[in-house]
């Protein structure tokens, strides 16, 4: 392996942190969804090199599905973003609060 | 045990046949009029394949019938019927009380197909309940048959019919949870110490209980039968239940449901933990003897002439209790006759009630009254079963308890003596309902609306159960007969070891 | 002869029964009254038919098992000896007449059917009792008689009173049958049988204290049905019903079914002293208090109720001294003269249209045959001498007096002193009656022939019944007292001159009582109204003991129990449960603010404190 494990694991440990600090820190719908997709893949990357590290290629498959699901997350995502913001106007996250108990 | 080859399989019969048939309704409930012929025809081919069975069994002892199936395999969990002689006498009760339900329910309005399907589940959840000796099969049925009852009171029942079906649902379930952890348990219990993973009846029987466990164990099963029973404490849903059911609900919760509690201590409880029940039957007692005074005192007070009844079969069971608790054989026959015998004149009564109620629109007892005036015939009826319900000699409750107090009294004389003096309590309230209802001036309800006498449909439902009341009252032998091998076994399989066993 | 044909005497009134209850309001009148007399009437012809079979031992006759479980064997068994034999001929004989009487009573009654199947039911009940050879088949018909009692007391069931009076006689008598229950319960414990030949037999091997507790409880048992203390209060009110029932249940039948259980288990009851002397207690206390009430009341039945309350207590008396002959003489001439006063008094209601005995008068003159009848049964009653109460009254107190000893002497003081109040009460009714000027305002009605017709030979049978045990002082023999044999009780050891003084002493009380009455009654009938007299009147404010004590506490009782223990207790208990859930669900509920930001901040500090967790696992 070229690049040794434990920099691929901190790296996308930094990588997760970051989009994870995104997705608490922003306001916006669409910010927040950007923090998440960094987050996965921070995930994919963990995977991708697991997967060399073991010579296996299970961690390559997964990602595979993570990249096929996530874009159907994304497009689902957008499309309810979008129906938001036609309701409401706004992206504010904290303007949706429906599901109050 | 001589175990019949399987030939034909009767007693999946019995409980498939009413599955089918509330499928069948389900979907054709755009058909009223054609499911409540399909349920009668369903209700009454069962009760012949039960008359024939009981013909044929002509009081043998042993399993009369006799299926084993793998049905999950990799758990161990087998589909397995069996047929004795209690069950018999459960089944036969069963198959005719739902005849009756069906018949009392004739001209239903709402959604006739879907009562008359919850009927029909009733009826298979709960002969399965009677059938099964595989308890993740029992239990199984001991839930199927406690839904369409949920449904029964919660959308047919009178006014406050929500609050008794969640009551009603929340009680049972609180049980049979427990239950099913005990199930649980003693199946992991039993696989560990044989390696044989099963949930038969038979096999769990022989399972070593660490004795830190097994008081808990007992008390799940026992609690959740006592809550079916119901034992006072436990027994407050059961007025509200009945009270607010349509009258075909309590029709099968007096006459079944309650049933399925004693039948399971019968049947799984006290065989599965013969020790511990040897060791609780006199807190048991204690309990029963308290409810029969209790819940008698209580009915005196009632205003609700179907709640005053509901009251009076909580009484009755303590009966039976306490008979079951006496651990002989006479005292133990007399409370499965009972058992019998209680639901057909407490059904009886309730068929009534439904009667006078569907006529008067009122259950008061300040506001009826005087009936014999205006519908004599009905109310000679009325006024037999609760003859009956009150114990009188002659008349079928008279025996059951009769040998329960014998029993009872032999077991402990002081059990015997105090359950004696519960008969005047139920005469005292089963006199003030026949006062209320029938005897008196005929003012209130009574006056304002014009009278019909039965007619011919109630008619047909009300004599055969008065010839049962007669026939168990002067000649018990045909219902004792079947029984008393099977009581046998029990009591000596049990092996109390601690109690006296038999009379002298 | 076959003795299963003696099933036929309890059978045939069962039979009638059945078909004047199911088919009786379709049959034509005279057919449901014809059958309903009729099966009465051949039942009487079958046991005269029938009498060869009685012999010393008893024949018995089985028909089916009706339960057997365990080792519990229940027969229906009838057995036909001497004293059940006696019995059932006294029984269908006095209901036969009583029957007829029926007839003319109820003659205007639409509801005949359901009368005449519950009288002929209660007549099948009734032999059931006398001739069941096992207790439990007794029990059936002892609660068969309270269940005809109470269905025919409350016959009349448009009037709330009618139909409560007939529930307390169910009830009081039921109260009594729990203490024989028990009994029945305790001997088949310590016999393993219910034969009641078998118990007598074993009764010998029970400790003394066990006898003297069952004995204790039979006696409760005999008090429910027999009206005695503290079982009694029921009788009076239950002469709401039609006059035969008054006079089948309150006269010949019903009320003498606890002496005749106490007869029938002498051998048992007879072992224990105490029990016998609680028995006469009871007896001769009920005596009393019964005569005492008897002399207040305005009710014509009423006075004939507590004195067949008194009555009885005299024969409970007769089997607490251990005269069982005797109890049974007094027994069978009391329900002839009774019948026949009761019918008399029938009559006079029927003829007046008046119930109170002070608007009545002057009947003497009107109805000469109802009043030389009544004043035949009425003779009978105060014991006038040569009748035949003369002669089973004076047996009775002979039998205690010659017991001998202080508690035995205070007894027959108590049924001396009762004996004189009866001639004046007796007396007294007699007067207010018949004699004076008519008083009443109420409708009258004609009197039907057979309502008269059945009462000259009932006036025949109480004057003449003395014949039947002719004491030998008297150049008698005996005649029942010997043909009961074994079933007599104890022999009464008494010189002739003891016997002939309390006869002139029994006829001093009554010349002395007549002239009582007559001197207060014949020239003033009207009462004196005093706070003694509303005391006896109410008897003794027995119902109002009895409702303060224990009706009243029962029914507030029931009341609290209900809405403090099931409502409150129990289920508050419950939905308090379900209301902390709740509760607690709101506190929850607060947490879901439905806003991103909170859910997102909840799930990082829970991502911290999993890692947190975890790193401290690894590092310690």
């Amino acid at each position: 392996m070229i690049v040794p494990m434990s920099h691929i694991l901190a790296f996308s440990g930094a990588m997760f942190f970051m989009g994870f600090a995104c997705v608490l820190a922003q306001r916006n719908l669409i910010m927040i969804l950007i923090g998440v997709e960094v987050m996965l893949n921070a995930v994919g990357l963990t995977l991708v090199g697991a997967s060399a590290l073991w010579g296996q290629v299970d961690g390559q498959i997964f990602v595979i599905f993570l990249m096929a699901m996530t874009s159907a997350e994304v497009s689902i995502s957008l499309a309810m973003v979008v129906y938001l913001h036609r309701r409401s106007k706004t992206l504010e996250a904290d303007a949706f609060s429906g599901m109050k108990g | 045990m001589n175990l019949e080859p399987i030939t034909f399989p009767w007693l999946t019969l019995l409980i498939v046949l009413p599955l089918l048939a509330a499928a069948l309704s389900l979907v054709l409930r755009k058909h009223p009029v054609f499911s409540r012929w399909l349920a009668l025809g369903i209700t009454l081919a069962v009760l012949a394949i039960t008359i024939g069975i009981f013909i044929v069994a002509d009081g043998r002892g042993g399993w009369l019938l006799y299926e084993d199936y793998p049905w999950i395999a990799s758990f161990g969990i087998r589909y397995t019927l069996g047929l004795d002689g209690i069950s018999l006498l459960l089944v036969l009760l069963t198959a005719f009380t739902q005849v009756l339900a069906i018949l009392i329910s004739w001209h239903r309005k709402y959604q006739m197909a879907v009562f008359y399907s919850m009927l029909l589940f009733m009826e298979a959840g709960i002969m399965g309940v009677f059938l099964s000796l595989d308890l993740f099969l029992f239990y199984l049925f001991w839930e199927v048959m406690l839904i369409p009852m949920f449904f029964l009171i919660g959308v047919w029942g009178h006014e406050r019919r929500v609050y008794a079906a969640v009551k009603f649902f929340i009680f049972t379930m609180a049980g049979s949870l427990l239950m099913l952890l005990a199930i649980i348990a003693l199946y992991l219990l039993h696989g560990q110490q044989t390696g044989d993973y099963s949930f038969a009846l038979a096999a769990l029987k022989n399972t070593s209980i660490p004795p830190a466990l097994e008081p808990w164990l007992y008390a799940a099963f026992v609690l959740a039968f006592a809550v079916k029973v119901p034992l006072v404490p436990l027994h407050t849903w059961l007025p509200d239940a009945h009270t607010e059911a349509p009258t075909a609900g309590s029709l099968d919760l007096a006459g079944l449901l309650l049933k399925t509690g004693l039948y399971g201590l019968i049947r799984i409880a006290f065989p599965l933990f013969p020790e511990m029940a040897a060791a609780s039957l006199p807190l048991l007692a204690a309990f029963a003897l308290f409810g029969i005074f209790y819940a008698a005192w209580i009915a005196y007070a009632q205003i609700d002439a179907k709640r005053l009844i509901a009251y009076s079969s909580v009484a009755h069971v303590g009966f039976m209790v306490l008979g079951l608790c006496a651990w002989n054989v006479t005292a133990m026959e007399g409370s499965i006759l009972l058992m019998f015998s209680h639901g057909i004149t407490t059904g009886a009564l309730f068929l009534m009630m439904g009667m006078i109620h569907h006529r008067t629109e009122s259950r008061e007892i300040g506001r009826l009254g005087g009936i014999w005036g205006k519908a004599p015939v009905l109310s000679a009826f009325f006024l037999f079963f609760a003859l009956a319900s009150l114990g009188l000699p002659g008349l079928n409750n008279f025996v059951g308890e009769i040998l329960i107090l014998l029993g009872a009294f032999h077991a402990n004389p002081l059990w015997g003596a105090l359950a004696m003096g519960g008969v005047v309590f139920a005469a005292a309230y089963m006199l003030r309902l026949v006062q209320g209802v029938i005897w008196g001036p005929s003012e209130g309800r009574t006056e304002e609306i014009t009278w019909t006498d039965l007619h011919p449909r109630e008619l047909l439902i009300l004599a055969p159960l008065a010839v049962l009341v007669l026939w168990i009252g002067l000649y018990p032998e045909t219902f004792l007969a079947p029984i008393r091998e099977p009581v046998r076994n029990l009591l000596e399989g049990a092996s109390l070891v601690a109690m006296k066993g038999g009379l002298p | 002869m076959n003795p299963n044909l003696l099933f036929i005497i309890p059978l045939l009134p069962l039979a009638a029964a059945v078909v004047n209850a199911v088919a009786g309001q379709f049959l034509p009148r005279r057919l449901s009254e014809g059958i309903a007399v009729g099966a009465v009437g051949f039942s009487t012809i079958a046991t005269l038919l029938l009498w060869p079979l009685v012999d010393a031992e008893g024949v018995r006759a089985e028909l089916y098992t009706w339960i057997a479980s365990g080792d519990l064997r229940i027969p229906v068994e009838i057995v036909f000896d001497p004293l059940s034999a006696s019995m059932t001929l006294m029984v269908v004989f006095v209901s036969t007449l009583i029957h007829l009487y029926a007839v003319g009573y109820m003659r205007e009654e639409r509801d005949y059917a359901r009368f005449f199947a519950l009288l002929n039911l209660f007549v099948f009940a009734m032999l059931t009792i006398v001739l069941a050879d096992n207790l439990l088949l007794l029990f059936l018909g002892w609660e068969g008689v309270g269940f005809c009692s109470y269905a025919l007391i409350g016959y009349w069931y448009r009037e709330k009173k009618n139909a409560d009076a007939g529930r307390k006689a169910f009830l009081v008598t039921r109260t009594g049958d729990v203490f024989l229950g028990i009994a029945l319960l305790w001997l088949f414990s310590l016999t393993g049988t219910l034969s009641i030949t078998g118990i007598n037999q074993a009764a010998f091997d029970f400790g003394s204290g066990t006898l003297l507790l069952l004995t204790l409880l039979l006696l409760a048992g005999a008090c429910g049905k027999s009206a005695q203390l503290p079982l009694m209060t029921w009788l009076p009110d239950a002469m709401a019903g039609p006059t035969p029932v008054s006079a089948l249940i309150h006269a010949a039948t019903m009320v003498t079914a606890g002496v005749y259980l106490l007869a029938r288990l002498f051998p048992l009851v007879s072992l224990s002293s105490t029990g016998m002397a609680v028995i006469a207690a009871i007896g001769a206390a009920s005596a009393l208090y019964a005569a005492s009430c008897a002399v207040a009341q305005r009710e014509i039945k009423k006075v004939l109720a507590y004195s067949t309350m008194s009555q009885v207590g005299f024969m409970f008396l007769a089997i607490g001294v251990g005269a069982v002959g005797a109890a049974m003489f007094h027994l069978f001439t009391h329900a002839f003269f009774k019948a026949l006063l009761f019918m008399g008094a029938g009559c006079a209601i029927h003829l007046t249209g008046e119930n109170d005995i002070f608007r009545m008068g002057g009947l003497g003159r009107r109805a000469p045959l109802v009043f030389w009848t009544f004043l035949a049964g009425a003779l009978c009653l105060a014991g006038a001498p040569l009748t035949s109460g003369f002669f089973s009254k004076d047996a009775i107190l002979l039998a205690t007096f010659a017991g001998g000893g202080v508690f035995q002497r205070i007894l027959w003081g108590v049924a001396a002193a009762t004996a004189l109040l009866t001639v004046f009460y007796t007396f007294r009714l007699v007067y207010l009656v018949f004699a004076g000027s008519p008083r009443a305002a109420g409708e009258a009605h004609r009197l039907p022939g057979v309502m008269r017709w059945t009462l000259p030979p009932l006036a025949v049978l109480a004057l003449a019944g003395g014949l039947l045990n002719l004491p030998v002082a008297w150049g008698g023999s005996g005649v029942l007292n010997s043909f009961l044999g074994r079933f007599a009780g104890r022999e009464i050891h008494a010189s002739h001159a003891l016997e002939w003084g309390l006869a002139g002493l029994a006829t001093l009380l009554f010349v002395l009582g007549w002239l009582l009455a007559r001197l207060r009654y014949r020239p003033f009938p009207e009462e004196r109204i005093s706070p003694a007299r509303d005391f006896l009147l109410r008897g003794w404010e027995a119902d109002r003991l009895v409702s303060a004590v224990i009706v009243r506490p029962f029914t507030s009782l029931a009341r609290i129990l209900w809405q403090r223990g099931d409502r409150k207790g129990i289920d508050g208990f419950l939905e308090g449960t379900g209301h902390l859930l709740m509760a607690m669900g709101e506190g929850l509920r607060r947490a879901t603010t439905g806003r991103l930001h909170s859910y997102l901040g909840g799930f990082a500090w829970g991502l911290i404190a999993l890692l947190g967790w975890m790193l401290l696992r690894y590092a310690f």
